[in-house]
């Protein structure tokens, strides 16, 4: 159940945060959420899809670890085996909280009813003896920055997307080598055919604005695809 | 005799014999391996500090952490904090960590240190392993693989539990044959060695190497070989020690290091465990006794648990020295029965481990080889031996207390030359591989530096505060903040692995 406040240094002064990697402490997750500033990141080691938030307009970014629900083939145990780990994951956790008006500048805030969240004496503190904020959270702080930069801007990269009508479905059947299939439904990628047939102008616009470089690295980021599904077929086999 | 040595015989059990046991049956597969132990001879608990090189010792016969952490009632050792001992007044303390100084010239470090971060001490500007001790903190997380940490560490254990733990591994995992029997007698090989040992009740046991493992006794190198002791009680004057454990209260703190604390003729330990303190009073015999020497170690208790109930003290005498040589003829000595040194820096059991490692990776496989061998150890622990009790010199040489004790540790006449020379070349430069070549040398320069420079010795002056030295101290002080921010506190580590293996042990029972 999540529970959020905001961090206060007084009240979670001794507060500690779990930091290793694991199913239960929320890890086994098929897809985690990524930004348009981070698809230069993320596309060296999952692809990148885009999907609707249900009943609404808006799209998402996603990072894909797996083919169906609850299913991370990055996930080895304790281990996490991939050389990045995508904000959004590696800020957990944490959240930037706003007023309701949904302005003005964010805060740390923190889900107190996530696994992460230690009992006991283990873990990362938050707050030094002092009250000060620790190298940890000033390097979470750092990422949750990022992420909402990155968030916030998002809607300008979708509405470019929608205005030059640059999301195609996309439905992959995965054929795996036992024969069985898998086929991932209900996402979007972004038509590269007709992304190379914009004139200069458009292509100019777009890359004033800073949306041209995270299209082509999402484009790039489905070469990934034969990696996850060898991971699928090892897991399978294993 | 066919000339190779497919059999070897350890006489006498407890952490030198069933340590040797493990380390030769591990890392010789086909060796036979036999240990014979008198079944009612009670094993002195050899000090309960030890250094770091027992991580790689308890890997290297495969024995897990956690297993050995909860079996030995164990806790980390991150070093050893020195109270007292420069002139006994109320901040005189100072730290000796296990973790050296960054990689960059001294001079420059010391440099940087004064210039930089002239609020800390040396050894807590030169790694933030001294504010991990501050706080009480463990070296490391539960969930990083065994024998890893983030600051370099050893342990503190109850040392009969480590005997336990190695007899059973050793019989159950290692194939090694455990004989509960008295050797009455040493038969000679006629080339100056030892042919077979008679036992009580299992008749003769023969073997191509022996391993004298029976303390102070030294019933193979001393007694039938001959070979003779050489006393350092000139040097090191401490004869006596009265050693108590003190039970501690459920959630206490856990010191991360050793506290050595001088008092008026000599000083006294103060090792904590998770469910006890192991509190004793080193003393020489010439300028306390034993009634005064026991006061001063119930005054200690006292002060440090208040709460304590009364506990019984034990009291030990000690001869200071060494075997001239260690290894003779087919016998090689490990343990007391090569030498004994005040508990000062834990030398005991490392030395332990060093001869195991020299003989198990320059085993004599062949008699032809055998007085090679033996010419090389000797040479190499005579020196590490002459190193351990030069390093425990130092300690005593630079105090300025001023007790007829203190006094007759500083008096020139018993420090020893190589000492005396090196103080005065670390006038002009600091301690450096230079003055300590040897591959694993026991108390690197390292070591030194932390000494002269925790006890106030002149800086030399000559470098100056370089970019990179600058640079690592202030890492050092940003990892500090890190390491601090990550690391749970002894107690809490401790009580995790406890609770672990508990419910382990519990879910077993249920199948």
């Amino acid at each position: 159940m999540t529970r959020h406040a905001a961090l206060d240094k007084t009240v979670h002064r001794d507060l500690r945060v779990r930091t290793e990697i694991g199913a239960a402490l929320g890890d086994a997750v098929m897809a985690t959420l990524t930004v348009p500033n981070e698809f230069r990141n993320v596309q060296g080691h999952f692809p990148i899809l885009f999907r609707r938030e249900p009943g609404r307009d808006d799209f998402v970014a996603l990072a894909l670890f797996g083919f169906e629900n609850g299913e991370n083939l990055f996930l080895d145990g304790a281990r996490w085996d991939a050389r990045y780990r995508p904000w959004s994951l590696a800020i957990q956790p944490f959240l930037i909280g706003r007023p309701e008006s949904g302005d003005g500048p964010g805060h740390v805030h923190i889900d107190l009813g996530h696994p992460r969240i230690a009992e006991g004496g283990e873990g990362m503190r938050v707050f030094d003896e002092d009250g000060r904020t620790t190298p940890f959270l000033d390097a979470i702080a750092e990422r949750l920055g990022a992420l909402d930069a990155g968030y916030r801007a998002s809607g300008d990269f979708f509405a470019a997307l929608r205005d030059h009508e640059l999301l195609e479905p996309f439905t992959l059947e995965v054929p795996l080598d036992d024969g069985s299939q898998h086929a991932l439904v209900g996402y979007h990628i972004i038509d590269e055919a007709k992304l190379q047939a914009l004139d200069a102008a458009t292509l100019g616009k777009l890359h004033a604005a800073g949306h041209l470089m995270p299209m082509f690295m999402a484009i790039a980021s489905l070469s990934q695809f034969s990696a996850l599904v060898a991971r699928k077929n090892r897991a399978r086999h294993g | 005799m066919n000339g190779t040595v497919e059999k070897v015989v350890i006489v006498g059990g407890g952490t030198a014999g069933w340590l040797a046991a493990c380390s030769l049956a591990a890392a010789r597969p086909g060796l036979d391996v036999t240990l014979i132990e008198a079944p009612d001879i009670p094993t002195i608990g050899v000090g309960e500090g030890t250094w770091p090189t027992l991580r790689a010792t308890l890997a290297a016969i495969g024995l897990g952490e956690a297993e050995f952490l909860t079996a030995c009632d164990a806790s980390f050792k991150q070093g050893s904090r020195f109270d007292g001992w420069v002139d006994g007044g109320a901040d005189d303390r100072y730290f000796h960590p296990f973790t050296s100084p960054p990689d960059a010239p001294v001079g420059e470090l010391i440099a940087a240190w004064r210039e930089d971060a002239p609020d800390l001490s040396f050894a807590a500007a030169m790694t933030p392993q001294v504010a991990l001790c501050d706080r009480h903190l463990a070296p490391r997380q539960r969930a990083m693989p065994d024998y890893q940490g983030a600051a370099n560490y050893a342990y503190h254990l109850d040392a009969g539990k480590l005997a336990a733990l190695l007899t059973r591994h050793a019989t159950q995992r290692l194939g090694v044959r455990h004989v509960a029997d008295h050797v009455v007698d040493v038969l000679p090989d006629g080339e100056g060695g030892i042919a077979a040992v008679r036992t009580r009740e299992h008749g003769d046991i023969a073997a191509g190497l022996f391993v004298d493992c029976t303390g102070h006794a030294a019933l193979l190198i001393g007694r039938h070989l001959g070979v003779e002791w050489i006393d350092r009680g000139d040097v090191l004057i401490n004869d006596r020690a009265l050693a108590a454990q003190v039970p501690v209260a459920p959630g206490s703190p856990v010191a991360s290091q050793t506290i050595a604390t001088a008092h008026e003729a000599g000083w006294i330990w103060d090792i904590g465990l998770p469910g006890r303190r192991g509190i004793g009073c080193v003393y020489a015999s010439r300028f306390l006794d034993d009634e005064a020497a026991e006061a001063v170690l119930r005054s200690y208790i006292a002060a440090a648990l208040p709460d304590a109930p009364d506990v019984a003290v034990r009291k030990l005498s000690f001869p200071t020295g060494h075997r001239a040589r260690f290894w003779q003829g087919n016998c090689v000595a490990v343990g007391l029965s090569a030498g004994f040194i005040e508990p000062l820096e834990s030398s005991a059991i490392v030395l332990i481990e060093l001869s195991l490692r020299a003989l198990s990776e320059n085993f004599p496989a062949s008699r032809a080889a055998m007085a090679i061998h033996a010419e090389r150890f000797n040479t190499l622990f005579r020196y590490r031996w002459d190193r351990v009790v030069e390093f425990l010199k130092l300690h005593y040489a630079l105090s300025r207390r001023d007790e007829p004790y203190w006094r007759a540790q500083r008096d020139p006449a018993h420090v020893p030359q190589r000492l005396a020379d090196l103080l005065v070349l670390w006038r002009d430069q600091p301690p450096s591989a230079w003055d300590f070549p040897q591959i694993d040398e026991i108390f690197p320069a390292a070591s030194h530096q932390y000494i002269l420079y925790g006890m106030g010795f002149p800086l030399p002056g000559a470098a100056a505060a370089s970019d990179r030295a600058r640079a690592a101290i202030a890492a050092s002080r940003q990892r500090a903040r890190s390491l601090t921010a990550g690391l749970p506190a002894n107690r809490d580590y401790l009580d995790a692995l406890r609770a672990d293996a508990g419910a382990r042990a519990a879910l077993m029972e249920g199948h």
